[in-house]
């Protein structure tokens, strides 16, 4: 299969003056495949951010190659079919709405690339369906909760209808109840087909993943899917990173009683894993 | 006490006030064309007649509008101290220019005539008129649609490489950021009058002092506005934003017959205090 982004070798630092620069990543390489949901993670400062920027041309390698549906991110006549199948949904709710009214907004990257206007209302009818922002089309962004206003960059994104949505620690501002409404949309748009890459140091995000990418100081350490990454707890505490919550919770129950599995890593999981066990214990 | 920090609910810009009357659902292109047409006409008019006929014309749009008068009232509060401050002194130092008429008071350099005196009236009440009918624009009219009204008229510049598009959008974000930054004010002034910081308790005439306390607020403030530009910038970019670069118009505004009357009674109006050659 065709991988939709490929990175071969990129290394890229800072500069901060002439003389010094900080190298950010080294040689990094790896493949993200259609339909993919991969969770890229790290703790502050590990090159997690600098490496999403990377992803759509926003930043270019040093020395490597960043190449999206075999497109270059260096050519710059290509940075706008580049830009397009590959969207970002950035960290701030509030830096990343440019219009006044939510329905204009999510029009705005159309607008940009010329779709025309019967299209256009038909795009942002669909956008604002799956993020369930509808009822709200017609208020300005500044009336909208942080977990409604970054719903409606999604769908700002999700309009332009991109290969592949990155997810620049967008829920990191958010309440636990905005960040779950932004998952379950995540979710629903990976089920519908969309590639997800989402740049994440909440571990119960990554969980919700099918791969995760862990990065430390600029190279990758760890890739493969969260159940085998979240076994290597030891490690992840090295790289200052834990396992989800439910994990040490699932470790703790099974030190005590052998038969409650440890190797759980999603809430549901471990609510499922609570009702078998309760059952067995009431039925002996 | 609550009411010193709250900024982002006492900003009118944008004060749009939705009752879908007839004048809200006008198109906003000629509510605009028409509000610029009759504001000229009005500062060109010097009779009491015809500023007459500009005043019951303001009150009527408003009630056409069904906006209170209220609304339109506390726009003019504010302005109150120039209005008074422009009629004495035109009243005091523009006799000479207007010298016609019935001569009241010669006494040194002060000359009232009727014609002067005429001068203050008029100008006082087309100031009402004029903030009247601004206020009706915009209590009409959503921000979004005053923008897109602007781009729309100003596009046929774009022939002489004006860069339309980029105003207005630069007008739509700077609009988009009003709300955001007052919010950020009302948290900084939290903040810092939690750790002591005195706010607004010298008199309002120690201006010095007021501008001084504004200091710690404003610095970073505009620390603040400038990474929230960056990010937008990536943000903007990410979505294929390229300046000057051909884009297609998600809102399209099609005016109807009645939008073209409305056209046609404006310039009547204006037209009517321009030329006609009221009586007094």
């Amino acid at each position: 299969m065709e991988p939709i982004i490929r990175l071969e070798n990129v290394s890229f630092s800072y500069k901060i003056n002439e003389k010094t620069k900080v190298s950010v990543l080294k040689n990094i390489s790896f493949s993200i495949f259609p339909g993919e949901y991969v969770a890229i993670i790290g703790h502050n400062g590990s090159g997690k951010s600098t490496l999403s920027k990377h992803l759509n041309g926003i930043l270019t390698p040093d020395s490597g190659d960043v190449w999206v549906h075999g497109h270059n991110t260096k050519d710059v006549n290509k940075k706008r079919s580049i830009r397009q199948a590959v969207g970002t949904v950035f960290q701030h709710p509030d830096n990343q709405i440019v219009a006044t009214i939510v329905e204009e907004d999510v029009a705005f990257g159309l607008e940009n690339i010329g779709v025309p206007r019967e299209e256009m209302k038909k795009r942002v009818d669909e956008a604002l369906n799956v993020v369930k922002m509808s009822p709200f089309r017609h208020r300005p962004p500044h009336h909208l909760s942080g977990g409604q206003k970054q719903r409606v960059a999604i769908a700002g994104v999700l309009a332009m209808k991109p290969d592949c949505i990155v997810f620049d620690e967008a829920t990191s501002m958010l309440d636990s109840f905005g960040r779950k409404e932004v998952l379950q949309v995540m979710r629903k748009m990976n089920n519908m087909g969309m590639t997800i890459i989402t740049v994440t140091h909440h571990m119960s995000e990554a969980a919700e993943a099918d791969r995760i990418i862990v990065i430390e100081g600029g190279q990758i350490v760890m890739d493969g899917p969260p159940r085998e990454i979240f076994k290597h707890k030891l490690e992840l505490e090295n790289l200052q990173l834990e396992v989800p919550s439910v994990s040490q919770m699932a470790e703790v129950i099974h030190s005590q009683f052998n038969t409650f599995s440890k190797d759980i890593i999603q809430e549901n999981e471990f609510i499922e894993e609570v009702e078998k066990f309760h059952k067995e214990e009431v039925g002996t | 006490m609550s009411s010193e920090f709250e900024i982002s609910r006492s900003i009118t810009i944008g004060q749009y006030v939705p009752t879908g009357s007839f004048i809200h659902r006008l198109d906003p292109r000629i509510k605009l064309l028409v509000f610029v047409i009759l504001v000229v006409a009005i500062a060109f008019n010097t009779s009491y007649f015809g500023n007459a006929i500009g005043l019951v014309l303001s009150l009527y749009l408003f009630w056409a509008s069904k906006i209170p008068i209220s609304y339109g009232l506390s726009g003019v509060k504010p302005a109150i101290p120039f209005i008074v401050i422009l009629a004495v002194l035109q009243l005091l130092f523009q006799g000479q220019l207007f010298s016609d008429g019935r001569v009241y008071v010669d006494y040194g350099f002060v000359l009232i005539t009727s014609e002067s005196i005429r001068l203050v009236v008029v100008s006082a009440v087309r100031f009402i008129e004029i903030i009247f009918l601004s206020s009706v624009l915009t209590l009409s009219t959503s921000t979004t649609e005053l923008t897109h009204s602007i781009q729309s008229l100003l596009s046929p510049l774009k022939k002489i490489k004006f860069p339309v598009h980029e105003i207005s959008l630069i007008t739509t974000i700077a609009i988009r950021f009003v709300p955001t930054f007052a919010i950020e004010m009302e948290k900084m002034m939290k903040a810092q009058a939690s750790r002591g910081a005195d706010f607004g308790t010298g008199g309002w005439w120690r201006i010095v002092q007021r501008t001084k306390e504004m200091f710690p607020i404003i610095i970073p403030l505009f620390n603040i506005a400038l990474s929230r530009a960056e990010d937008l910038i990536l943000a903007m970019e990410s979505r294929c934003y390229t300046p000057g670069g051909e884009r297609s118009s998600y809102s399209v505004y099609k005016a109807i017959a009645k939008d073209y009357l409305v056209l046609l009674v404006g310039l009547f109006f204006s037209l009517l205090l321009l030329f006609y050659p009221f009586p007094f």
